[in-house]
């Protein structure tokens, strides 16, 4: 991509399991700043818990992450709040929080000190309120809203935290097919700035069509990682989700079709 | 016209406007309901003669020796100073609680905090246990004590049970219910003399407070809500759930530890003179939030306002409903509050099921 571009995240050999089984071994890649980077891989694969690694919430049993070249354990969480924003796939918020006052929140590692929020603080959030359609949204209670909608007050307020990073967990599975691919649009829009964003979720065809590269986890490694037409391959897919495909070109876009699913893979 | 200019306003100009509209008027019905609470009682005073008092006592630092209507009234200003304090600190409680634990249902009542600080004024008052340098402050250091360690027990037993919303709630009401079957039994075997003592202070009482009391609970109260009001904005970041809270770099843990630790000795400062009174800390910052919302730094502000006004209301019916007989101000509240918690269970209960 861009000439300068460099290392955002840079992940040397992780390993990571609960209750001291390993779920990731071995886990090694880096993301360069500017890419829009799918993370794909079947159920409990380890897709979250290679975010929440990512983003210091978990610590690897062994090897080290460096973002922007510096070791993540040694980064305050604060620090990394300033870095990294994160986009959850489920949140539940039962306390009258409106719309507005929950995006503002986002500028929360930059306003620490101050008890009200600042006007330039206040510009970021109606632009970013504006930008993922929720300004007609910004008085109501974020519990009233319907998924589709909170998970777009959700990507405003990371947009807020001006991340240089940005995690985001399952993005379109509470979004219509409009929104999905507006989401995924708006997402573009910000690498132009150099930032860094990796994208989990289930949706082949969508990370295909939108990522510059796609990596997929399974059986705890990367088994793949490149452009979506390296990685999305019937082979590939076959041997990770145990599923026969057929994978189809539309101009520039590729589409995976499932088939059947294989029976000599039922453990895969 | 009107609703353009309104729109035009930033979101922190609204904020403002609105915040002092809440304590505008919250402070104006305050005024009022001290007027009415200084001239009603056993004994109603005319309110200019009261307002003539009031001028008096304020001006002399104290009532007039031998005026008995200046001793009234003066003994008036003392208990509704220590309501306030009880008010404002019961109600703060709720609020800071409430977003810690993320969870709309509790309060210091329903987390057996309260039940613990009885225990303790209990088996001071009725076992007989005294700490000699503490002298007449042996009650409320105890209730004190008590308040802190049942919190300390529900909030572990809530951790070991998974720490969920519901947890939380179930181990205040086992830890509650265990507590008060320890104080029942001390309250059977006591003499009736000190029973009478002891009941009024399970249902709140602030018949018998000294100036000194009010002081000591109304200035504790007031520093540990501005204090905790300083962190209104880590308030609104715990909202979001510990994980989220992390990610916007809040050290979540440490935060919490500090305020549960201010919240506990709020609590202990509110209940150690005048008792329990349950449900305040429920029922206020509810009704705050629909009135504010949940941003807290707008909530703790007219939590304290409303909680000194409703507590005020209810201790002027405590005195005038059957007078010259004085109702428990706590049994008050509750009658207003176990219904107000059976609406929110039914109302939202199903959302705190997991």
């Amino acid at each position: 991509m861009a000439a300068e571009s460099t290392v955002s995240l840079l992940i040397d050999g992780i390993r990571f399991g609960y209750n001291g089984s390993d779920l990731l071994n071995d886990v090694q890649f880096e993301i360069r700043s500017g890419e829009l980077i799918g993370l794909i891989g079947p159920n409990g694969s380890g897709k979250s818990t290679l975010l929440r690694l990512m983003n210091g919430i978990l610590k690897p049993r062994r090897g080290t992450i460096f973002m922007e070249g510096q070791d993540l354990n040694k980064l305050k969480i604060d620090e990394i709040a300033r870095i990294c924003a994160n986009v959850p796939t489920e949140f539940n918020e039962d306390f009258n929080l409106s719309v507005q006052e929950l995006v503002a929140l986002g500028r929360y590692p930059f306003s620490k000190g101050m008890w009200w929020d600042s006007r330039e603080d206040e510009g970021l959030v109606v632009e970013a309120m504006k930008k993922y359609g929720v300004e007609h949204l910004r008085n109501r209670r974020f519990s009233e809203l319907s998924s589709g909608e909170g998970q777009r007050v959700l990507l405003a307020k990371a947009m807020v935290q001006c991340p240089r990073i940005m995690l985001v967990d399952e993005p379109s599975a509470h979004l219509d097919l409009r929104y999905k691919l507006e989401v995924m649009e708006h997402l573009r829009d910000m690498l132009s700035g150099n930032v860094t964003i990796v994208i989990a979720s289930h949706d082949l065809n969508l990370l295909a069509k939108y990522c510059d590269k796609v990596m997929i986890l399974s059986r705890g490694k990367i088994v793949a990682m490149g452009t979506p037409e390296e990685v999305i391959t019937p082979e590939i897919v076959a041997d990770v989700y145990g599923v026969d495909v057929a994978v189809i070109k539309d101009g520039d876009n590729i589409f995976a079709i499932p088939r059947r699913t294989r029976r000599d893979k039922d453990d895969r | 016209m009107e609703e353009v200019v309104v729109k035009e306003r930033s979101m922190v100009d609204q904020a403002k406007l609105k915040l002092a509209l809440v304590m505008g008027v919250g402070l104006l019905t305050l005024f009022i309901f001290l007027m009415i609470s200084w001239a009603l009682g056993a004994v109603d005073i005319p309110f200019y003669e009261t307002l003539g008092h009031m001028w008096n006592i304020i001006v002399n630092f104290g009532p007039e020796h031998g005026n008995p209507m200046e001793h009234i009234i003066w003994s008036r200003m003392i208990r509704s100073v220590a309501i306030i304090g009880v008010g404002i600190g019961l109600s703060v409680s709720g609020v800071v609680m409430q977003a810690l634990i993320r969870n709309p249902l509790v309060d210091p009542y329903v987390t057996g905090i309260s039940s613990g600080a009885a225990l303790g004024a209990t088996l001071s008052l009725l076992a007989g246990i005294s700490i000699v340098s503490l002298a007449e402050f042996t009650t409320p250091v105890a209730a004190f004590i008590g308040a802190i360690a049942a919190f300390f027990v529900t909030m572990s037993l809530a951790e070991a049970t998974g720490g969920r919303s519901m947890n939380y709630v179930l181990s205040g009401v086992i830890v509650g219910i265990a507590i008060s079957s320890f104080t029942t039994i001390i309250i059977v075997f006591s003499e009736d003399q000190a029973l009478h003592g002891a009941l009024f202070w399970l249902y709140g009482s602030f018949s018998y407070i000294s100036s000194t009391e009010a002081l000591l609970t109304i200035l504790p109260v007031m520093v540990l809500s501005l204090v905790l009001l300083l962190y209104a904005k880590e308030l609104n970041v715990v909202l979001l759930g510990d994980e989220h809270a992390r990610h916007l770099g809040l050290d979540v843990k440490r935060f919490k530890t500090l305020s549960i630790l201010i919240v506990s000795v709020l609590t202990g400062v509110s209940v150690a003179f005048c008792g329990i009174i349950g449900f305040l800390g429920l029922i206020v910052p509810h009704s705050a939030r629909m009135l504010v919302g949940g941003d807290h730094r707008l909530l703790i502000p007219a939590s304290m306002v409303l909680g000194a006004n409703v507590l005020l209301v209810a201790d002027i019916f405590a005195r005038i409903l059957f007078r010259p007989m004085e109702l428990p101000i706590g049994a008050i509240i509750s009658m207003v509050g176990a219904p107000f918690f059976i609406y929110l269970l039914i109302k939202r209960g199903k959302e705190y099921g997991g």
